[in-house]
């Protein structure tokens, strides 16, 4: 095996090694489901493309602006985390005392970066050519091909910016891979307040130490309640405070939520069981969501003491979310970040059918989350 | 050239901290040195140092007559060193990682020290024909460190480091690693570092060891003095223990 491959060898393996690591029957129904939901989804982009065709084909700030700027910026963050990824596998830690110069792996990196450039570059150009062919628009290959060299831009932008940051090399702190640019994503993953767990069993790491990152998130999240709360008060509307109250709640619940210690053999091998742990777990997340939800609620009862339903639907919508997000957090329990992501997925792909197709979407919503509810309570018994 | 690995004054650390200061250390063709210490004394940071893994603060490090921070990757093909095991590429098999090893440092997946050691192939007397086609992630701690020794031995390097390799390995396994390890530096053409906490098998192994505390080489044994303690058993334990008792007590 040549080296020069190595950073792709080392990508498609750790993908094989992912797949392998799976259920069949999981694999299965990721196959299944996720190309029926792909299937649905290709459906009804092309109903929607033509139904809004003669808008779509006349639309000149799409075709001058939107488009190609979209286009840059998604390959500019795409060319990023690529070459990031590339990056990542060329420092690894196995590789730091073998005789492999920075330069060499950097252009290890690179060359995978191109690989992994060229099948994305060739699927933007079939989706972009193949959208215009829906709506008519003349010349749809020239597009593609036009698509394609935009995202093609950003994405060498991005790539080139990253593949020459001067960072790294000598990993100093030597415990992890060498860090290659700041990994914000994954650092939310790691983030803090992981004391929130320990809080829940009480341990002495449990208790809050005051910080500025968690002073300016709580004046932050203070002044939109205010803001939201005066908003109200002015206009003697329950809306705007309600709205502030049931986002701010369900942001804070999602921030502080952190479910890893139910991947622990120390709760796994207790006598205790899965309910248990994850309501402790939810226990401080949720009174800190409702403590916040309340000023914003408060104001829009004064503000119209009339609509006291908008403020207490406002609190069960925000019960309802919470709890759904909890089994989310619970399910992805090592990535917050993937949880948080696939939350606002779910719940932003639902709101689109529900647009459809009325409120009965909300029953798959909730389906999903018993399913998910299930797996990770099997997943805690069984391992 | 005899010399191997020159450390000179070396001083480094994390972050601008020193961990390590004022490390001198020689090794010739031949010498099979036993680094020991208590957890946190220093030893792996002293290892990483050597192998460039982290900067050096002060000092020097040479590697066979190179010159470690001019000139890194002329360094870095003078030793292999048997990397942690829970560091090695879970995605990739045994001999993927083999040959990706031999690639990097420019030879053949089967350039071993074989004429150095008698008997039968490596692969055979570390047992590993039956695993080093399976994905590493499915290998013990054992069996990884097995990998790793085989492929630091890639290339045949004049340097060879163990760090806490010999830890994980199974009684038949670390006899083995510790016969290969006594038969390539009897062959003067290697030499040797072990950093081990299995401090009994340093006497029978090493020609000399050196105890690291608190950062520093705090005392070292030479050849006399380690076949002296090797006679009696425990001897060399409670000489290492009575080392740490002096420096904790000072």
């Amino acid at each position: 095996m040549r080296h020069d491959r190595l950073v792709l060898i080392l990508l498609r393996r750790e993908l094989i090694a992912g797949l392998r690591a799976m259920r069949r029957r999981d694999l299965a129904w990721i196959g299944l489901g996720g190309g029926a939901l792909l299937a649905y989804a290709i459906a009804d982009i092309v109903l929607a493309l033509q139904a809004a065709a003669p808008r779509l084909r006349h639309d000149q700030l799409l075709w001058t602006l939107g488009l190609p700027l979209t286009l840059a910026v998604l390959g500019a963050l795409t060319g990023n985390a690529v070459a990031r990824l590339c990056l990542e596998r060329a420092f690894a830690p196995f590789l730091k005392a073998l005789p492999l110069g920075s330069r060499q792996r950097r252009q290890m990196a690179g060359r995978a970066t191109l690989a992994i450039f060229a099948p994305l570059g060739v699927l933007v150009a079939v989706l972009v050519g193949f959208a215009c062919a829906i709506i008519g628009k003349p010349l749809p290959a020239a597009w593609g091909v036009g698509a394609a060299i935009l995202f093609a831009l950003g994405f060498g932008t991005a790539a080139i910016w990253r593949l020459r940051q001067p960072r790294l090399l000598l990993d100093e702190a030597a415990s992890e891979t060498a860090p290659v640019g700041r990994p914000r994503l994954g650092r939310l993953d790691r983030a803090r307040p992981r004391w929130l767990s320990s809080w829940a069993w009480k341990l002495p790491g449990g208790h809050l130490r005051p910080s500025w990152k968690l002073a300016a998130a709580g004046l932050l999240l203070a002044a939109s309640a205010i803001l939201g709360a005066w908003a109200s008060l002015a206009g003697r509307t329950a809306g705007p405070a309600a709205v502030a109250g049931l986002a701010g709640g369900i942001l804070i619940f999602m921030l502080s939520l952190r479910c890893q210690p139910l991947g622990s053999p120390v709760l796994r091998t207790a006598p205790i069981g899965f309910t248990r742990v994850w309501l402790r777990l939810v226990q401080l997340p949720l009174q800190l969501s409702l403590a916040f939800f309340l000023l914003p609620a408060g104001a829009a009862l004064a503000a119209e003491p009339s609509a006291w339903a908008v403020p207490v639907a406002g609190g069960l919508w925000l019960l309802v979310l919470n709890g759904a997000y909890a089994v989310f957090g619970a399910y992805f329990l090592n990535t917050p970040f993937v949880a948080m992501l696939s939350f606002a997925s779910a719940l932003a792909y639902a709101s689109y059918e529900t647009l459809e197709y009325g409120r009965t979407v909300l029953i798959g919503l909730a389906a999903l989350v018993v399913f998910l509810w299930h797996r990770t309570r099997q997943r805690y018994r069984n391992g | 050239m005899d010399e191997v690995l020159a450390v000179s004054g070396l001083s480094a650390g994390y972050r601008g901290r020193a961990v390590v200061r004022g490390i001198d250390l020689s090794l010739r063709r031949g010498d099979i040195i036993g680094l020991l210490g208590a957890n946190g004394s220093g030893k792996s940071t002293l290892i990483r140092a050597i192998t460039g893994q982290i900067p050096l603060l002060g000092g020097s490090v040479m590697v066979d007559g190179v010159d470690l921070a001019a000139a890194p990757e002329r360094a870095k093909a003078g030793f292999g060193l048997a990397i942690e095991p829970h560091d090695l590429p879970a995605p990739l098999s045994g001999r993927q990682y083999i040959e990706l090893v031999a690639s990097i440092r420019g030879c053949a997946p089967n350039d071993l020290p074989s004429a150095d050691l008698p008997g039968a192939d490596l692969l055979e007397r570390l047992e590993l024909g039956r695993w080093i086609d399976r994905p590493i992630a499915e290998y013990s701690l054992g069996t990884r460190a097995k990998v790793a020794i085989l492929a630091a031995l890639l290339g045949r390097p004049p340097l060879l480091i163990f760090d806490e390799t010999l830890n994980g390995l199974d009684p038949v396994a670390a006899w083995e690693v510790k016969r290969v390890i006594t038969a390539l530096c009897a062959s003067g053409r290697h030499a040797v570092i072990v950093s081990t906490h299995v401090v009994e098998a340093v006497p029978a192994l090493c020609s000399r060891a050196v105890l690291m505390a608190d950062g520093s080489l705090n005392r070292s044994w030479d050849a006399a003095q380690l076949v002296e303690a090797g006679r009696a058993p425990g001897a060399f334990e409670a000489s290492v223990m009575q080392a740490l008792r002096m420096r904790a007590a000072a």
